[in-house]
């Protein structure tokens, strides 16, 4: 093992694991329910997920017409499959089965 | 099952599962990657290990077998992370302002971009917040990560490249997953945020970059729910 990749590693991974838990400890009992504070916070889950699924179809909605067949396929399977069963892992499995049999055909 | 009893920690490894799903082949791809591109597979496993955040890994892998000096490599991949810092307060908000955090030391460590989609779908239905489940959801996570990562690495690089049929659905999982896990908190009166966010994500990433895009777009979502966007009431 190198020093350099272990001392990257310590380096980020200490920012990271402050970025997450430091902020744990803000006392929010007494947050406004209602205030701006308060809509921020309730707002940051699903902007969060809505942001990390775009990034993460953004580069098979950038490429070839071809790669956005399974991309389809998979997102409909994904929708398909959580309006039928309300399960996370079923959604999940089906989406991805979904995308490889569309890419498999073409 | 009362939704009023705490939740428990294997509650918490239950709900861990689709993520354990997703993860698992996402961190054998990186492992593969990493050996792939030069790194030993003590090193990859060290990144999973102490890291332990998807992107900023594959990023890491990329400046690190580019020759980048070594602060200039840690500064984008912490600023990658820096997002995390609202998945705290927000999960607490939801979870109740005066939510047990003594053992937060511990979970803390473990709450990636989707622990805590898990964890807010889960308050979402109508479930308690508790440590162990915390601890649960976080260990199943970070134990797929990990054994991903380490057979990833022992399978070496290339490994996938005769089955691409299975990389491509596998790589598919995450997208999957972020879908689902959206899915699973949505209501109406937040489709204005998730509508900006995913524009602005767009946006930033088409005309500047990825790192850009995604906190662009959770902040501007964010701003937008400040401005009252996601509706008036508490969520």
């Amino acid at each position: 093992m190198r020093a350099e990749v272990l001392i990257l590693c310590l380096i980020v991974g200490a920012f990271t694991y402050g970025f997450r838990l430091v902020p744990t400890r803000l006392d929010l009992s007494k947050l406004n329910p209602v205030g701006p504070l308060s809509r921020f916070l309730s707002s940051t889950g699903p902007a969060a997920i809505a942001t990390l699924f775009v990034a993460s179809i953004l580069p098979s909605l950038q490429g070839p017409w071809q790669a956005q067949l399974p991309l389809g396929a998979g997102v409909l399977a994904v929708l398909i499959g959580y309006a039928s069963t309300r399960s996370v892992v079923v959604a999940t499995l089906l989406g991805s089965f979904a995308y490889g049999l569309v890419f498999a055909l073409i | 099952m009362s939704k009023d009893l705490p939740s428990t920690f294997a509650q918490g490894l239950v709900a861990s599962v689709p993520i354990a799903l997703g993860y698992f082949p996402i961190a054998f791809a990186f492992g593969v990657s990493a050996t792939g591109q030069g790194l030993s597979g003590p090193e990859a496993f060290a990144l999973s290990l102490i890291v332990y955040a998807g992107a900023a890994q594959f990023l890491a892998l990329a400046l690190i077998t580019g020759g980048a000096p070594l602060l200039l490599a840690a500064f984008p991949l912490i600023a990658m992370n820096i997002r995390h810092v609202l998945y705290g307060p927000a999960l607490i908000k939801r979870a109740g302002g005066d939510a047990a955090r003594r053992f937060a030391w511990i979970w803390a460590f473990g709450l990636t971009d989707e622990v805590f989609g898990a964890a807010l779908g889960h308050l979402a239905r109508g479930r308690t917040f508790s440590e162990p489940f915390m601890g649960g959801l976080g260990l199943g996570a970070y134990s797929a990560w990990l054994a991903g990562t380490a057979i990833g690495a022992f399978a070496g690089g290339g490994a996938l490249a005769g089955y691409p049929v299975i990389e491509a659905a596998l790589g598919f999982m995450l997208p999957a997953l972020f879908l689902a896990l959206l899915l699973s908190i949505l209501t109406r009166p937040q489709l204005p945020i998730i509508a900006i966010a995913a524009a602005v994500t767009i946006g930033l990433t088409v005309f500047w970059s990825g790192t850009a895009g995604i906190l662009g777009g959770m902040l501007a979502g964010a701003l937008a729910g400040v401005l009252g966007l996601g509706g008036r009431h508490e969520s």
